[in-house]
């Protein structure tokens, strides 16, 4: 086989790791082959700078078209490429230059409040005092033996076979001192002694970018530890489109992302049981929830279709399924709960948000928003629940702006506009790029200031402050506003907006926006109506309400109806772990929640349109019926 | 990049009628303004200027200004659509005469959003911008069958296809609708276009397409050439 070669890859920290390519595939395809992960936010697509790299050694493969739009001349020039497009030619020594800090962002817990809650979580354990048998002549068996003590009429059969198997030693060991443990009525562990206080259970939310978990202790309610990490399906593409385009009729690709979510999770429950010094064994059920997509994928169940219309999901209800048979093996007695999903885009997490802010049990209507890459609403009240997704695409990840960041150290997250511009950093470090709750706020100062007007377009008018004016300019992307000079950050070259991240901006937030408005038209309120809007999810609990209204990302209403709700999908998720009931509810729940399909809507791009400017006025969508004639 | 100035077509004195004002019609056109846009291209008819002149020297200025803007992103999708509808407005009048006076489209072009995809406003924004540049347009909405495709191509005797996709996930069926073009044996006799937010020119090569419209307003003028070229190899 001549056609191969040699690619090695240094890592930031100066280490390399040489492995071997074919000739004319993509550095990312090689490296990925080969276990070397390399951040490519987009898909493997061309369309982000994630999966920059620079050619240090070797022959400089020439520029693709998607090269030169992502880089600019001037980083190809400097051997900069996008590894995702460039083509092995000859060996070569490659450094992967990702343009920002992809790690260590913000992880959002959520805490559910126990009092209102009927804890009854499905496990029990109890404390018996068994007996061998002691007669050959009236033949009975150890398992026999515990069912009698138990009082309950279980068959042998429905014992896990892992727990028969050393029963004889443990009945022994100290004279029938044992605990055992049921589930639903099913013994799921056998163990020697009291081990009744050692009951636990973990709630874990799945997003997109990242996992967090709750470890709970299933008897007091009481949560014991809260861990989170980065999605490591990351590298496959930032948006939940392009993780299930990655899988789309590739089934080796599919198995790949599972693997990866399953090493996941094994490694949150590890630090979980790690940092509140519990024993993983003692983990008898785990409630997951997630969107529809990473469902799917962890369960094993192909995505292809999920990502075409009418996106329907393979199974809708809640599955119940022992963590051997998925086999999450870092908790070998548990049991692993979904809960049910209720169309392809508004999965269980959209319904865990529904347990965690009882707006079923509401008198007045009430909404709850998830701001994110994939946005799920739900509205409604006592009497009717409504719900949808709009894709409204990572720019709020800060993906696909050109300094764009996730909510890292350094990440511009607040703006101040008065006679010259003031940024505020997560942790007041020197700024290196800007995260979405920042590109948020700074559209919403500069349209304050006059720098951008109400269509979304950056324009030097006239009587701004001279530093203001001074800080819009043209370059090779087209019009853009610095937000900090290179001499007053950590970076070496200006931290700007461009014309081309505010258009991305407009219509992430106009995805939303027309999802909230398509609701509460579907349930004929106004916004002023609204009692009470929820933000729920990672994201929006750090998105400046007052900016958000402002740019038009949520409708224009009172802002303080509008309230952070937490990790309000991590809640339900502990709230299901804890309590058997919220299961039954969330099943209960699917069948009563009206899905509403947007893009089917005829009205729905008119709002969406609208939705794009600055200053769209709420009001008109509801009332304005000719303004909804089309083009 | 700067931001595009209203080119004024070249000799438009020599074909204006006496004392006719038509910077009023481009910026009614430019800004918007489809009430305007109409009732301006109703006089021009009426003081009896020839329809192609309206077109060419009334109506394109400044729809092709907001166009190239918009490929520059200094105007976005509201704003070349608020344009786009003036275009529209001004040209439902013309078209009729100029139809009258034997002039032909430029061509047919098909245009759809590709199977299980859903998104209707970037083909939209397309093919109201074919329609204003003079290609007969016919539109097959979203969600569009393969099978579907080459029965209108067919039916239409189509120079020009353009399949939008709008997701990652389906621009996938850009592929596969192109694959059943040439299965069906019909793609030598049509030019095909892809277009839509997650495609790349490599991606228009790899699945096989004549060209890739990154932007509306680059789908366009690729028509434009490519229709011209094979109107010139057949001359």
């Amino acid at each position: 086989m001549a056609d191969t070669i040699q690619l090695q890859i240094i890592d930031e920290t100066g280490a390399s790791s040489t492995l071997t390519a074919i000739r004319g595939e993509t550095i990312l395809e090689a490296a990925h082959r080969s276990g070397v992960e390399i951040i490519a936010t987009c898909g493997m697509r061309g369309r982000c700078r994630s999966c920059r790299c620079r050619i240090v050694q070797g022959v400089v493969p020439p520029a693709t078209v998607s090269d030169t739009v992502q880089l600019g001349h001037e980083e190809i020039r400097e051997r900069f490429r996008l590894a995702c497009q460039t083509k092995l030619l000859d060996d070569t020594v490659i450094k992967p230059m990702p343009p920002k800090s992809e790690s260590g962002h913000q992880l959002l817990a959520g805490h559910v409040e126990t009092s209102a809650l009927d804890i009854y979580s499905g496990v029990e354990k109890v404390h018996i005092e068994a007996k061998a048998p002691v007669s050959e002549h009236h033949q009975t068996s150890d398992i026999e033996e515990i069912f009698m003590t138990l009082g309950v009429s279980l068959k042998s059969n429905e014992v896990p076979l892992q727990l028969l198997q050393d029963l004889p030693i443990k009945l022994r060991e100290k004279k029938g001192d044992l605990t055992v443990t049921m589930f639903r009525g099913k013994i799921v562990d056998i163990e020697v002694g009291d081990t009744t206080e050692q009951i636990y259970g973990m709630a874990i939310d799945i997003g997109t970018t990242s996992i967090v978990g709750s470890l709970l202790n299933l008897k007091t309610g009481e949560e014991l530890s809260s861990v989170g990490m980065l999605n490591p399906q990351s590298p496959f593409g930032a948006d939940l489109m392009s993780r299930i385009a990655y899988a789309q009729f590739k089934p080796k690709n599919l198995a790949q992302l599972r693997g990866k979510i399953l090493s996941g999770l094994n490694q949150l429950v590890g630090q979980a049981v790690e940092k509140a010094d519990v024993s993983a064994a003692n983990i008898y059920k785990v409630v997951l929830v997630g969107n529809t997509c990473m469902h799917h994928i962890l369960l094993g169940i192909d995505v292809s279709y999920l990502g075409l219309a009418p996106y329907a999901p393979a199974v809708r209800d809640g599955q119940t399924i022992a963590a051997s048979e998925l086999p999450l093996k870092s908790v070998p007695r548990a049991h692993i709960c979904t809960l049910p999903i209720l169309a392809g885009f508004v999965g269980a997490d959209a319904l865990a948000c529904v347990l965690a802010t009882r707006i079923y049990e509401s008198d007045t209507v009430r909404g709850l928003v998830d701001i994110g890459t994939n946005g799920e609403m739900v509205l409604g009240s006592k009497d009717h629940l409504i719900a949808c997704s709009a894709p409204a695409g990572p720019a709020f990840e800060g993906a696909q702006i050109r300094h764009g960041m996730r909510g890292a150290v350094g990440a511009i997250e607040r703006v101040h506009i008065g006679e010259d511009v003031i940024c505020k950093t997560i942790g007041d470090d020197p700024a290196v790029g800007i995260c979405g709750s920042g590109l948020i706020e700074a559209c919403a100062r500069m349209s304050d200031a006059n720098v951008l007007n109400k269509m979304g377009s950056i324009k030097a008018t006239p009587g701004l402050p001279k530093e203001i004016f001074n800080r819009i300019r043209k370059s090779d992307h087209g019009q853009e506003f610095v937000l900090v000079w290179s001499n007053d950050g950590g970076k070496s070259e200006d931290i700007a907006l461009t014309q081309g991240d505010v258009r991305q901006l407009q219509l992430a937030k106009a995805a939303i926006f027309s999802g909230v408005m398509m609701l509460m038209k579907e349930m004929n309120v106004k916004p002023s109506e609204m009692d009470e809007l929820l933000l729920c999810g990672g994201f929006g609990n750090y998105v400046d309400i007052e900016s958000a209204v402002r740019i038009r990302l949520l409708p224009e209403m009172d802002v303080n109806r509008i309230t952070y709700a937490g990790n309000a999908a991590l809640m339900g998720a502990q709230m299901a772990t804890l309590s058997d009931a919220e299961i039954d509810r969330a099943d209960e729940l699917v069948g009563k929640i009206e899905h509403v399909a947007l893009a089917a809507r005829p009205d729905f791009q008119e709002i969406f349109i609208d939705g794009m400017n600055f200053d769209t006025p709420s009001v008109r969508e509801i009332t304005g019926v000719e303004e909804a004639t089309a083009l | 990049m700067s931001d595009p100035e209203l080119k004024i077509p070249e000799g438009w004195e020599e074909r204006a009628v006496k004392d006719w004002e038509w910077a009023t019609l481009w910026e009614a056109v430019e800004e918007g303004d489809h009430g305007y846009a109409h009732e301006r291209v109703k006089e021009a008819i009426d003081v009896g200027i020839d329809p192609r002149v309206i077109l060419d020297d009334g109506l394109f200025p400044g729809f092709n200004v907001q166009g190239e803007r918009f490929s520059e992103q200094i105007i976005f999708i509201p704003e070349m659509l608020i344009t786009a509808r003036a275009m529209k407005a001004g040209l439902a009048l013309i078209r009729p005469l100029l139809a009258a006076n034997d002039e032909k489209p430029l061509g047919t072009f098909i245009m759809g959003t590709v199977l299980g995809d859903m998104h209707d406003i970037g083909q939209s924004i397309v093919t109201i911008m074919l329609e204003n540049a003079g290609f007969e347009v016919i539109n097959l909405g979203t969600d569009v069958h393969p099978d579907r495709f080459i029965e209108a191509a067919a039916e239409h005797n189509a120079d020009m296809i353009g399949f939008s996709a709008l997701l990652s996930t389906t621009v996938y069926y850009q592929k596969v609708t192109i694959d059943e073009f040439v299965k069906a044996g019909h793609r030598d006799k049509v030019h095909i276009l892809i277009g839509g937010a997650p495609t790349t020119q490599e991606w228009a090569d790899e699945c096989g397409a004549d060209g890739w419209g990154g932007d509306a307003m680059l789908a366009v003028n690729l028509a434009r050439k490519l229709i011209t070229e094979k109107r010139a190899a057949w001359a």
